[in-house]
């Protein structure tokens, strides 16, 4: 049958040209030494998550790195990932999983699913602490990771949707967005990190998504607002209080702090821009981080090295080209860029350390 | 990432609700009647003739290939792409020459099927069993006198049923039958044509649908590859329509038809790694009533009247989804109330011209909180004149539109007043030539859609969207010919074409990936060759034979920002190289047939890379049919295998497409 398919097919097909491939992806497996792994999110329902190990010695970019090294993709939408205690820990949030891989081999060791009863719970941002790893997802839980048996050892519930956390001395602090409902949510759960239970909910203003901690014991909450009448905003959390001590109409997508500012991205509303902000007051310590004239076109991650003060900001571009990976240094001046190819949107950059 | 997931669900509900997936059943039709299995190909079809192309599949072709719906025969038109995210249930939606699939229109006897929410229609709603023709034109319909509507889109896909052909029908008539096929496909279908006096004919036909659609395909994603099978991707629907043909004593003629559809399905979604979870439905609850009234008023004038009302009804639920509410029912109902006036004169030997004025209001509500609740008033105005000498002619037209959008909450977006062109004209060299040149240049837009303007939290930014603009350039050269010899006819046609789009209206993630927007974002540029090619003959008065060949050469680049990677690379799911062939012999009562269709690779997405790249495919499709006639009628057997080298492809990504398939029909008839 199949020869026959085929001379049919060679006859109908003989005038066809066949199409050359344009770049060609890297599907070599480097061995890891110092660099970092970036996770670009693809896109949604086409199974193109990939995970980038660009090398600070050799300045490659390898595209798609954990396929390479197992022979399998991680699958759709990764959302977050962290390396914590030598592993490194993918969040996919339309797979429904977290895969757990050797984080100087990239070589796979486990997935923790996070599909139960037939529903996915939706994975969205991980944390780790003491011998655990923190993963909130969609369906209002964090589920508690054991980093020795790689299972979750426990669910707590929180608020709606949540979002994202920051670690804050021993309390883990979780963004509840309520995005799925007509209702908004607008707090933030705090958990205990000795008993491993939600001690309370601060309100903070509605939508609340990117959460940074500072050192000081402070917490900033970007606020998203409804997408209509409520503006987004910017808060600021005394956690020994929970309190809110400062707030400010901005429009945020996502917050980190270094070295006593905070570094903002425009999000859905705002410039494409990195603004600096002081901690203290909020106020416009610089309009664009970026000095020297480097262009991204939509900063969509935003990390920083706070070992250095290195600024890596991931270019989403318009989520379909591949994007790329640019690292600043604390001036804004650029050191270096990479290309994700063939993957868009990268999310997040983790720096390996040995 | 913060998730507004909403938009997500509420892209993926309005362009895949429609559009999602699902089952499969497979093989369509077959046995309706093969009937009349006379090759009639005296004079020479009309597809060769027209200064605009057109392309047709009549009855009997469409008996023959593998088409459980009218989007499965559309697969056999050159320049076009049928967007088929797998199985019976799954959404098929036509785009003519890469404009898109918001771009070409369905007529339905003669009048607009319309769909302002989605801007589409999802063509695997209309049976294939009781169509009489099919037929494709670029720009618009060869005649003269046409609702105004028919002008505004740049390719009009006409569907005619044999519901209305009178002189067929001066007795009782019916044909009644069932096909079965792979993965749990069941279609019952039964018409019956009363003629109530003189001058009255009342049909009705009706047809059934259960498919399983399960499926199997394969993952492929290293040691965590497997075998799976469809789930979720069932679909039970029925269809029906009532028609009266009233011929009055002028010749005048009043047709009425009662159209409706039913249909519940699961949408499997696309394959996801690691997650086979599936429990979105869909359901559908559409009919529209219509009428048209057509007459001679004297030899020189005709009039045509059409009215309809048409009411669309979607339920789509998501018990995974995870709100507050503990899962998602969203229920749209969609109405539209559309009445159009035509009149064509003829002013002299050459000379003729027509003069449209139609109106449509079309309605939106939603159980979604908030939700504007658009309405959208439309008039069009046309103006046609036609020019015809005995070697050459010339036909031009000047469509003018009139939108405007009323919103109970919230801004509304369009208020536009328009005029666009079509000009087209033909050559022979002299009247036995059986060559003509044609060539035709139209310009047209179309308005965005209420899911492209009113949907929630993208609301505030969409009233910028402005409508998307195309221009059609075509020249062509068609060759017609009759022989007396085992070949009896032969025709082909070759058309150039060259479009472009501007304002592209496309949905792009705005905040995440979950987020997402609605805007006027590129330009494109199509170029392309369409070729159609066909012939039949007979070898003998016992045996005789049909070839139909399509092939489409096309190259459909984003030009929208030199700075861009997606600069002058291919707009995705085009391919460079598609087409169609389908062979058929007749031999007595028996026929047999083999129909082949393949895609040249495809990009995914608009970065060329090779992670985007989807492969080409062919399938061949292959049946056997007998007419058995009985005392008072006639049994119409067929049997088929569809996808017969059990070929693995995709033709949107991670939507599998069936393998190996068969079905049997069977049908009887006195028709």
């Amino acid at each position: 049958m199949r020869k026959i398919k085929s001379s049919l097919t060679v006859i109908v097909l003989v005038v066809i040209a066949s199409c050359t491939k344009k770049d060609i992806v890297n599907t070599t497996a480097p061995k890891v030494t110092t660099g970092l792994y970036s996770l670009n999110q693809g896109n949604f329902g086409a199974n193109n998550t990939t995970l980038t190990y660009y090398d600070f010695g050799t300045s490659v970019a390898t595209t798609d790195y954990y396929h390479n090294v197992n022979g399998f993709g991680l699958g759709d939408t990764g959302s977050d990932f962290i390396i914590y205690g030598g592993k490194v820990y993918v969040v996919m949030n339309v797979s429904g999983n977290v895969a757990v891989a050797d984080a100087l081999t990239a070589k796979y060791i486990d997935t923790i699913s996070f599909i139960s009863s037939g529903v996915n719970k939706g994975p969205e941002n991980i944390v780790g602490y003491g011998s655990n790893v923190f993963v909130s997802s969609t369906d209002g839980t964090v589920s508690v990771i054991d980093t020795t048996s790689l299972s979750i050892t426990k669910s707590i519930t929180v608020g709606s949707n949540p979002a994202q956390m920051a670690i804050s001395g021993t309390k883990l602090f979780v963004s509840n967005t309520g995005g799925f409902s007509a209702q908004f949510d607008s707090t933030v759960s705090v958990i205990d990190l000795g008993t491993l239970t939600q001690t309370g909910k601060i309100t903070v203003g509605t939508n609340p998504g990117s959460i940074a901690a500072d050192n000081s014991g402070n917490i900033y909450v970007a606020c998203t607002g409804d997408y209509a009448s409520v503006a987004p905003s910017l808060v600021k959390v005394n956690t020994a209080t929970n309190a809110v001590v400062l707030s400010a109409d901005t429009a945020v997508g996502i917050v980190r702090f270094y070295n006593n500012n905070l570094f903002i991205t425009g999000g859905y509303l705002g410039a494409a821009t990195v603004r600096v902000l002081s901690t203290t007051d909020f106020s416009l310590v610089k309009s664009n981080f970026i000095s020297d004239g480097t262009t991204v076109i939509n900063p969509y991650g935003l990390d920083i090295d706070n070992a250095t003060g290195d600024v890596y900001l991931g270019d989403a571009k318009d989520y379909t080209a591949s994007g790329t990976v640019f690292c600043f240094d604390k001036t804004g001046a650029k050191k270096f860029s990479f290309s994700t190819t063939p993957t868009a949107s990268p999310a997040k950059v983790v720096l390996i350390q040995h | 990432m913060f998730i507004r997931r909403n938009i997500l669900y509420i892209i993926l509900t309005t362009t895949q609700l429609l559009a999602l997936h699902t089952s499969y059943a497979q093989q369509k039709d077959s046995s309706a009647s093969l009937k009349k299995v006379t090759v009639t190909a005296i004079k020479r079809p009309v597809d060769f003739t027209t200064a605009i192309p057109v392309q047709s599949i009549n009855h009997e072709m469409l008996q023959q290939i593998n088409a459980e719906s009218i989007a499965d025969a559309a697969k056999y038109f050159s320049g076009v792409l049928i967007k088929d995210y797998g199985g019976v249930g799954g959404l098929k939606t036509i785009s003519v020459r890469s404009l898109g699939a918001l771009n070409t229109s369905l007529l339905y006897d003669g009048i607009p099927v319309a769909d302002a929410q989605t801007g589409q229609i999802d063509l695997s709603k209309f049976s294939s069993t009781f169509v009489q023709s099919l037929e494709l034109s670029e720009a618009n319909p060869p005649q003269i006198l046409l609702p105004a509507r028919v002008y505004s889109s740049a390719a009009v896909l006409a569907v005619a049923t044999n519901t209305f052909n009178t002189n067929n029908f001066t007795q009782k008539k019916w044909q009644a039958g069932i096909k079965q096929g792979s993965f749990g496909l069941w279609q019952p279908f039964a018409a019956i044509y009363l003629p109530a006096s003189k001058s009255v004919v009342i049909s009705a036909n009706a047809e059934a649908t259960w498919s399983k659609g399960n499926y199997p395909y394969y993952i492929d994603n290293g040691m965590f590859s497997q075998k799976a099978y469809r789930t979720n991707s069932d679909l039970k629907s029925f269809q029906g329509e009532i028609n009266i043909v009233k011929q009055f004593k002028d010749s005048s003629q009043l047709q009425t038809k009662l159209w409706g559809y039913s249909s519940e399905r699961g949408l499997p979604g696309s394959i996801i790694f690691f997650n086979n979870i599936s429990v979105q439905r869909l359901w559908n609850k559409d009919f529209f009533l219509q009428s048209r009234y057509q007459k001679k008023i004297s030899e020189h004038t005709s009039l045509l009247v059409s009215a309809k009302y048409s009411s669309l009804f979607t339920k789509y639920t998501d018990p995974n989804f995870l709100n507050n509410a503990g899962g998602l029912d969203n229920r749209y109902t969609q109405q539209e109330i559309y009445v159009s006036a035509a009149i064509s004169q003829k002013i002299g030997k050459y000379f003729s011209a027509s003069l449209a004025s139609d109106f449509a209001s079309a309605h939106l509500s939603s159980n979604i909180v908030p939700f504007a609740t658009p309405t959208r008033n439309t008039w069009w105005n046309s103006i046609a004149i036609q020019y015809a000498r005995r070697l050459w002619q010339i036909n031009a037209s000047l469509l003018n539109t009139n939108v405007n959008d009323k919103t109970k909450t919230g801004s509304a977006a369009v208020n536009k007043n328009e005029f666009t062109p079509t000009v087209a004209a033909s050559y022979k060299l002299n009247v036995e030539s059986p060559f003509l040149f044609r060539a035709f240049y139209k310009n047209i837009f179309r308005l965005p859609t209420f899911n492209d303007l009113y949907y929630t939290y993208i609301s505030t930014i969409n009233p910028k969207l402005l409508p998307e603009y195309s221009k059609q350039y075509n020249v062509g050269i068609t060759y017609s010919k009759n022989f007396n010899t085992a070949l009896k006819q032969f025709s082909i046609s070759v058309d150039g074409y060259y479009n472009t789009v501007k304002d592209k209206i496309i949905a792009v993630p705005s905040q995440n990936l979950f987020v997402w927007t609605v805007t006027n974002l590129g330009k494109v540029h199509i170029k392309g060759i369409d070729v159609n090619a066909e012939a039949n003959g007979k070898f003998s008065s016992a045996m005789k034979w049909s070839v139909r060949i399509a092939y489409t050469l096309q190259h459909a680049e984003d030009v929208t920002d030199p700075t861009s990677t997606e600069y002058k690379n291919e707009i995705p799911y085009t391919p460079n190289n598609s087409g169609s062939a389908l062979a058929v012999f007749y031999y007595k009562s028996w026929s047999a047939g083999y129909s082949f269709l393949f895609s040249g690779t495809r990009y995914t997405l608009g970065e060329n890379n090779p992670a985007n790249e989807l492969s080409g495919w062919d399938t061949h499709d292959v049946f056997v049919a007998r007419m058995i006639k009985l005392s008072h009628f006639q049994a119409n057997i067929k049997g088929e295998i569809n996808n017969v080298f059990n070929e693995r492809y995709e033709i949107i990504r991670y939507y599998p497409m069936p393998g190996r398939s068969y079905k049997i029909s069977i049908t009887f008839t006195n028709l």
